[in-house]
């Protein structure tokens, strides 16, 4: 900015401070000369150092100013003056104690001191007899150096005293209570080269506009003034504003991809039967993954209920794999078993309730994202709730071609790569299973999503009928916390304010 | 899912090829399996298999099967040989209800080192505990075979009548004592529980073998440094379990290059010699494999694919003794694709057109935050897993239905959230340090029990908390809310012990009571050591939803 602009920047206080540095440079004499609060002073030097037309700079003293002593002195003369004035010859210490009006400690001082001088003597009897010497007179003529150093202007900063007046400041400082010494930090401001430049050009107090005011814009006084032109590029303090948390932001975005995809959103309860969790997806109940570790079992009520239809038709394929041309898994299906109550472990439960739904359209695509609960002990890489997307793609003629299809479009709209690899796994509710993996840049191969192609023995008793059904499922806290940046997967569920109000928005 | 170690020279021996770590990494693959890692100061190979069902994956041995199968240097089912051993297990009819069902074989003629005991232990120890249910289903013992005196005999006994020293003990124990004291008779003590008899393997000399499924003893049941035959059983509540795991055992124990010997079973009805050797077959057809893979291939190719997923092809599909996850044509369908190579399969596009939606409420719910935001509103998106002293205590009432768990890890998430409020109160008590005016709401599930039923309703929770909170501000957030979702209210009088009395409402819609609202009590504060005043609302979405819907058709 040139120096005309940065002078139509200045404010008020920046105007009245300016001139002053020329010649002073202490804060405190710098609002007295320039009338201003030292606040105000200080802030306008604060905004004048952001533009590089001041340097502050702040310096540790030791100032010296009168204590209560120091100001009575000040005004009725030091104690040894005083004693001075109503000694003569052979004067009894009790008569001049009374005649100048000293405390006992003072009159010590003044003993002490005058006699040091030579301007008293005392003689010991039944009590002190003081007699003024020749060098008093003297010494009520003149003034000492105590006396002139009192009388300068305080508070003075010890390091500024001169010789004189540094002895005297010795010798006060000693006595009680005339001085009170403080270490102080004291601002100062200078000009720089810039500020000098500025200064050349002349301050004014210009007739400028701070504000502009519903008043001038309704009696048209806008018009005849200036306003004073801001540092744009100054910083400010931050605010915080509403905003949606990011994780819920992100499960809102992998929503929208879904729904623009394509696929019909499901949603189920919280508290879901083994039935529907576990047994309507094939999943024998002596499955190693049913062991009670691995789901949240409900307290009270123990039970829920299941459609007597569907539970026989589930059971059956369980045991002899009743409607296809499988075995089963050859065991006796425990019916009370299906109807315990635990917490969702996948999401996948939802989608053998969406199977078995009657309103299920075929062709059709169904996702759902969902939180899902597996007990675990917390930390930075565990939790016990967690959201899972998954879903199925039911149609005629699906293979595992078409499965590819999916993933392959997956990989694209979700990881924005077609650089994938697909892995045979094992799901207990898909044959074939098959794992999606996608290059990232930096971290080389990851695991995206597990899928396959429902078993029959799954699709057969909730369809009524044989449908290819491809599925798949994906563990999203992982792949938030990737996008995000954020290594502590607590933090998807932060409780730190703070963490929330600087969270960005990706 | 198991983790299986073992050294690499080791499985290059077994399979008879020079194998790199990266070979090793691509052919789990075909095994479900994840390469985890290679220890090469050690020479040790980290696999984690992901299928249960396939548990003869667990050894060395079993690997290099595999491996040998889809490198081409075996086809078909792998040999195994079993000479007639004519050992006897002698079975009691006492451990019909309590454990019933045992399988053995005897190995000979191989010296067993350090590597090899560990290595037996491992597959004997991932059998008994995923694939045989924490030893419930199968329990393994191995033995020194020279210290047995056949027939051995398996009967169930009272827990106080025998006494041995097991397995890494000194003194003599009875089972009573060994399910008290030894940390393996506390670990599985539970697959006992409710039997007044304890199942027990004795010799002819009534040397104790084991106590299954439990510990085995330290005289028969330690098998050292340089021994070269062995007595291996199994035991357990699954017969078909049961014969599995003796058949991968002594598939592994014969390619590793014991002689196997049989053992015959006496029940007190049947006679069985195990290893019993499944012949089990499945038809597969191509329309099969065209209807599940989209692949159209020749029988020759077929065969070529089963073969080499070591499948015996005749006019069936023979499935190997080690094996019993083939439930339908599918599962084996799954293996020829899985050798013919999941990334030689073409892709084929879905065509088919389906309209993208999801639920009113889902659009609702978000249009309420979308004006909470716009309310200057920081969202916070919280566990649903919470306690009761958060949901009550703090609040200063009293349970109203609550989701208890039974199998909680820590007390701090032993139920369901009934409510959102308490979380955003916590919320504020964690911030206190943090600049206010603090706004912030929680839109989400809450769940709460009525009697039998559980049922999930969304919410909203607003709070804001700063110097000068009062009732007129977050009245005017509900206003603001219920105006811009064209819904009529009133609010009327009511007492909430959350709430300042006199200064709390209910808010009604169509006669429906959707929501609470006021200044927070004191009390309440006071428990969550907040120095500011907080005003808040907690809204009924779904109950809600239903009525405004109605107000509008």
């Amino acid at each position: 900015m040139d120096e005309e602009k940065l002078i139509q920047t200045l404010h008020t206080y920046e105007r009245k401070v300016l001139p002053v540095l020329s010649k002073v440079s202490i804060l405190s004499e710098v609002a007295k000369e320039s009338e201003l609060q030292e606040i105000e002073a200080m802030r306008g030097l604060q905004w004048l150092e952001n533009k590089g037309i001041v340097k502050i700079s702040e310096e540790v003293k030791e100032i010296a100013d009168l204590d209560v002593n120091g100001k009575e002195y000040l005004e009725k003369g030091l104690p040894e003056r005083r004693f001075l004035n109503v000694v003569r010859k052979d004067t009894p210490l009790s008569k001049v104690v009374k005649d100048a009006n000293l405390a006992k400690d003072e009159i010590n001082i003044c003993l002490g001191v005058l006699r040091g001088k030579a301007a008293i003597s005392i003689k010991k009897g039944k009590e002190l007899i003081v007699s003024a010497l020749p060098q008093a007179q003297k010494l009520l003529e003149g003034e000492s150096l105590e006396e002139i150093f009192l009388r300068r202007s305080f508070p003075v900063s010890i390091g500024d005293l001169k010789e004189e007046e540094k002895f005297a400041f010795d010798n006060l400082r000693k006595r009680k209570n005339i001085l009170k010494i403080e270490t102080k930090k004291i601002k100062k401001a200078v000009l720089t080269e810039l500020g000098k430049k500025i200064i050349s050009k002349g301050i004014k107090m210009e007739d400028t506009y701070d504000r502009l005011s519903p008043k001038m814009l309704k009696d048209g006084s806008w018009n005849d003034k200036r306003f004073r032109r801001y540092d744009v590029k100054i910083n400010v303090p931050k605010i915080s504003g509403g905003k949606k948390q990011h994780y819920r932001r992100f499960l809102d975005d992998v929503r929208t991809k879904f729904l623009a995809l394509g696929f019909k959103e499901m949603e189920g309860p919280l508290v879901e039967t083994e039935f529907w969790n576990m047994d309507a997806l094939f999943m024998p109940q002596f499955h190693s993954a049913r062991d009670i570790h691995d789901a949240y079992c409900v307290k009270e009520p123990k039970y829920g209920e299941v459609d007597k239809k569907i539970l026989e038709k589930v059971k059956a394929s369980h045991e002899i794999g009743k409607g296809t041309i499988s075995k089963g898994w050859q065991y006796k299906f425990d019916v009370n078993k299906s109807r315990q109550l635990i917490l969702r472990t996948h999401d996948t439960a939802m989608s053998a309730r969406t199977l078995a739904s009657s309103d299920l359209q075929v062709p059709g695509k169904y996702f759902q994202t969902v939180r899902c609960f597996r007990p675990d002990v917390i930390d930075a890489s565990h939790n016990v709730e967690f959201y899972q997307t998954g879903g199925f793609v039911i149609e005629e003629g699906l293979t595992f071609r078409h499965l590819k299809g999916l993933l392959r479009m997956f990989a694209e709209e979700f990881a924005e790569t077609d650089q994938i690899k697909i892995t045979p796994a094992y799901f207990p509710f898909t044959e074939p299973s098959a794992e999606l993996h996608a290059k990232h840049p930096e971290l080389g191969w990851i695991e995206l999503a597990g899928s396959g192609i429902f078993r029959p023995e799954l699709v057969q008793p909730l369809v009524g009928r044989e449908v290819p059904v491809i599925a798949w499922g994906v563990g999203l806290d992982r792949v938030a916390m990737f996008k995000m940046g954020i290594k502590d997967i607590r933090e998807l569920f932060s409780h730190n304010l703070e963490f929330l109000r600087g969270s960005t928005i990706i | 899912m198991p983790t299986i170690n073992f050294s690499l020279k080791d499985l290059q021996n077994l399979v008879g090829k020079k194998l790199t770590v990266e070979e090793v990494s691509e052919l789990a693959e075909y095994g479900k399996g994840e390469f985890e890692g290679y220890n090469k100061e050690e020479d040790e190979v980290s696999i984690e298999f992901g299928d249960t069902n396939l548990p003869y994956l667990w050894s060395v041995e079993g690997v290099a099967r595999l491996f040998k199968g889809i490198l081409g240097l075996q086809k078909g089912i792998p040999k195994i040989e079993i000479n007639k051993g004519g050992y006897k297990v002698i079975v009691d009819s006492s451990v019909s209800k309590i454990r019933p069902y045992i399988s053995a074989f005897v190995a000979k003629g191989h010296k067993v080192d350090d590597y090899l005991i560990k290595q037996m232990v491992q597959l004997q120890e991932k059998l008994c505990e995923s694939f045989g249910r924490r030893r419930l289903k199968v329990a393994i013992g191995v033995y020194s075979y020279d210290k047995i005196k056949f027939p051995v005999y398996y009967k169930a006994t009272n827990p106080e009548s025998i006494k041995f020293v097991p397995l890494e003990f000194k003194k003599e124990m009875t089972q009573q004592e060994i399910l008290e004291e030894h940390p393996k008779g506390k670990e599985y003590a539970w697959t006992l529980e409710g039997f007044k008899k304890y199942p027990i393997l004795v010799d002819s000399d009534d040397e104790v073998l084991s106590f299954p499924p439990i510990i085995n003893s330290n005289f028969t049941g330690k098998v050292t440094e340089g021994e070269e035959h062995l007595f291996i059983e199994a035991t357990g509540n699954d017969l078909e379990a049961n014969l599995l795991a003796m058949n991968i055992m002594a598939q592994a124990f014969y390619e590793r290059g014991f002689d196997i010997y049989s053992v015959d079973i006496d029940y007190e009805n049947k006679k069985v010699t195990t290893p019993f050797l499944f012949k089990d077959k499945i038809k597969v057809t191509n329309d099969q494999i065209k209807s599940l893979l989209g692949l159209e291939l020749k029988n020759a190719e077929v065969k070529r694919l089963l073969e080499k997923a070591q499948y015996d092809v005749t006019s069936n599909v023979q499935i190997p003794p080690y094996r019993k996850d083939i439930l339908h044509p599918y599962d084996v369908v799954e293996d020829i694709g899985i050798m013919y190579g999941y990334n030689n399969i073409k892709v084929q596009e879905l065509t088919s057109y389906t309209i993208g939606e999801t639920y009113p409420m889902v659009r609702f719910r978000d249009k309420v935050r979308d004006l909470l935001v716009g309310l200057g509103f920081q969202e916070v998106f919280s566990p649903i897993l919470t306690n009761k002293n958060v949901l009550y205590d703090r609040m200063n009432i009293k349970d109203f239905g609550t989701i208890e768990l039974e199998n909680y890890m820590s007390k701090t998430y032993s139920c369901l959230r009934t409510w959102i409020l308490p979380i955003l109160m916590k919320f504020l008590s964690k911030n206190k340090h943090v600049e206010y005016p603090q706004k912030m709401f929680e839109q989400g599930l809450v769940t709460v029990r009525k009697g039998d039923d559980v049922i999930d309703y969304e919410r909203v929770a607003v709070v804001s908390a700063n110097d000068k909170a009062d009732y007129t501000e977050i009245r005017q957030v509900l206003d603001f809310i219920l105006r811009s979702l064209d819904v009529d209210y009133t609010v009327e009088e009511t007492d909430h012990d959350s709430f300042i009395p006199g200064r709390v409402g209910r808010v009604v819609v169509r006669g429906k009571k959707v929501a609470y609202i006021g200044e927070i009590d004191p009390k309440v504060l006071v428990n969550h050591e907040l120095g500011v005043p907080v005003v808040g609302l907690e809204l009924n979405l779904s109950d809600l939803f239903e009525v405004a819907k109605k107000e509008r058709t």
